[in-house]
């Protein structure tokens, strides 16, 4: 099943590490901009963009 | 004089598995995404779900929420996995 | 070879150790060894040699490849040797080593969130309180200090878990460990229970260990808040002010309801065990006091996350039950300590028995007969 993780990119470096415990390294992430939790609306369309671009390139085969 | 001394770390590390092919197109599909609910998430991912319909065509998208956050996502959620064709999941704050 | 030889037993051959070793020419080498290679909590560590680790598996009647136990999210395997090279980094001797192999097992436990709460942006640290016989035997000290440097013993269990979580599961600061800020727990977080200065229940048997058992209760807990009320002798009096500050966790960390631990050093335990109260009567009452509206929120700066729900009552325990009451602490001060759970109650406090293990029997030999 074809799946991406999303994460904001202060979190890169622990979903690289699990990658790699998981045996699975250089898995490729969406990274999205830190934090969510507080961002305005327009910061959180904004991100989602940012999501369906990288989602172009680790979701479809060229 | 010299001594020896153990190795503390889990040496073995098992075999990963490998990325699942990716498809030409999702025009049509179904896509699912998994959210782990923190903050923001709900408005973030309906931005998502517009955008994969909008402009990646994607037929249909649902949307799960974890129970717990912290945890893995709940085997109900993993068994309607088999039902999309794509994953999305998010957000690791 | 004869099984049954007069005058002989069986013999009996020691399983190899399994892990990488290293030579290292002096104790300051193997310090710099462990530490470049973000094996340690940045104090200095005692160099595990094959012999101190066979000697803390011998004294647990455990084979180097036992398995203890598999973390659960990435089902790594937990060897006793594994545990036990940690153990010995932490200044462990082998009596300490069951209660380490105890705890930890206890903390895989699955309703204790192992991965959740150590890799978490909170900055948890795993609480271990012991309770049975073992306390005397390792010279576990639950008075003075109780929460602090009290004693060899509990020092080197609670940091055994901690080298165990970096080196077996990678649970390193900027790695998985996400915390944002931790506290010192994370270097050890242990204490004994003084069992012989209270006529309440020991917490083991409150959580239904049998009497006479050793046990460790593991929690994934948030660092102390002391408390003061000397002007009361009064149990109502008192414990209204360890729920205001389980009030004040709520609103200034976290709001949700779970398990929270109350330190009741002598002083403060003698005036409510003299009112006739037991520990049942302790959680009763707080259960009751310890809540808060979550329009109170407003006052502490969080309106934001008010929203429509603001006569909603929020308990900080889900239950009675969720409260964890040890006697513990010095002879003199009118002081207790709150301690608060991570995350309310996705993450459970679990208590195991130590030295209860279906197959773990030590080896019988057959003695010839004369």
């Amino acid at each position: 099943m074809p799946a991406i993780a999303v994460m904001t990119e202060r979190f890169v470096s622990a979903a690289e590490l699990m990658s790699r415990a998981l045996g699975m390294p250089g898995y490729g992430f969406v990274v999205i901009g830190h934090p969510i939790s507080s961002a305005s609306a327009a910061q959180l369309e904004g991100f989602a963009k940012a999501t369906i671009t990288q989602a172009r390139r680790l979701l479809l085969s060229e | 004089m010299t001594f020896r001394v153990l190795d503390p770390t889990n040496e073995k590390r098992d075999a990963g598995g490998r990325p699942a092919p990716r498809p030409g197109s999702l025009r049509g599909k179904t896509v699912g995404i998994i959210s782990n609910g923190k903050e923001g998430t709900k408005e973030y991912f309906a931005h998502v779900a517009r955008l994969l319909q909008e402009d990646l065509g994607v037929g249909e998208v649902v949307l799960r929420t974890k129970s717990n956050f912290s945890a893995p996502a709940d085997a109900h959620i993993v068994d309607e996995i088999r039902r999309w064709q794509a994953v999305v999941t998010g957000v690791g704050d | 070879m004869d099984l049954q030889a007069p005058g002989r037993s069986l013999p009996s051959a020691k399983p190899a150790l399994g892990s990488k070793t290293y030579e290292v020419d002096d104790f300051a080498a193997a310090q710099e060894l462990y530490h470049a290679n973000g094996w340690t909590d940045g104090l200095p560590i005692v160099p595990p040699t094959q012999a101190a680790v066979e000697a803390c598996l011998d004294w647990g009647l455990m084979p180097p490849d036992q398995l203890v136990a598999i973390e659960p999210v990435r089902e790594q395997p937990i060897t006793a040797e594994k545990l036990a090279v940690n153990a010995v980094m932490a200044g462990c001797l082998p009596m300490h080593f069951p209660v380490v192999v105890t705890a930890w097992q206890a903390m895989m436990q699955p309703e204790f969130l192992l991965h959740g709460v150590t890799s978490s942006t909170g900055g948890c640290a795993v609480l271990v309180i012991i309770n049975g016989p073992i306390r005397t035997e390792i010279g576990a000290n639950a008075a003075f200090n109780a929460l602090g440097n009290s004693d060899r013993a509990t020092a080197v269990i609670g940091r055994a878990l901690r080298l165990a979580l970096i080196n077996l599961l990678d649970v390193r600061p900027g790695g998985i460990d996400r915390s944002t800020l931790g506290h010192p727990g994370k270097f050890s977080y242990c204490l004994a229970e003084d069992e012989e200065g209270t006529g309440w229940q020991p917490l083991s048997i409150v959580r239904g260990i049998p009497e006479g058992a050793s046990a460790v209760t593991v929690m994934a807990a948030m660092a102390p808040r002391q408390v003061m009320n000397e002007w009361t002798t009064d149990p109502r009096e008192i414990l209204e002010t360890f729920a205001a500050e389980m009030r004040a966790n709520q609103l200034n960390y976290s709001i949700y309801g779970g398990n929270y631990v109350i330190v009741i050093p002598k002083q403060l335990r003698e005036h409510i065990e003299r009112a006739g109260w037991s520990k049942r009567d302790i959680a009763e009452f707080l259960y009751e006091r310890a809540r808060v509206r979550r329009a109170d929120w407003a006052e502490v700066g969080k309106q934001s996350i008010v929203r429509d729900r603001a006569s909603r009552i929020h308990p900080a325990l889900t239950s009675p039950d969720d409260l964890l009451v040890v006697a513990a602490g010095g002879p003199a001060g009118g002081f207790g300590a709150v301690i608060a759970p991570w995350m309310g109650s996705k993450t459970r406090a679990v208590t195991a028995a130590i030295g209860v293990c279906v197959d773990c029997e030590p080896p019988k030999t057959r003695e010839p007969r004369p």
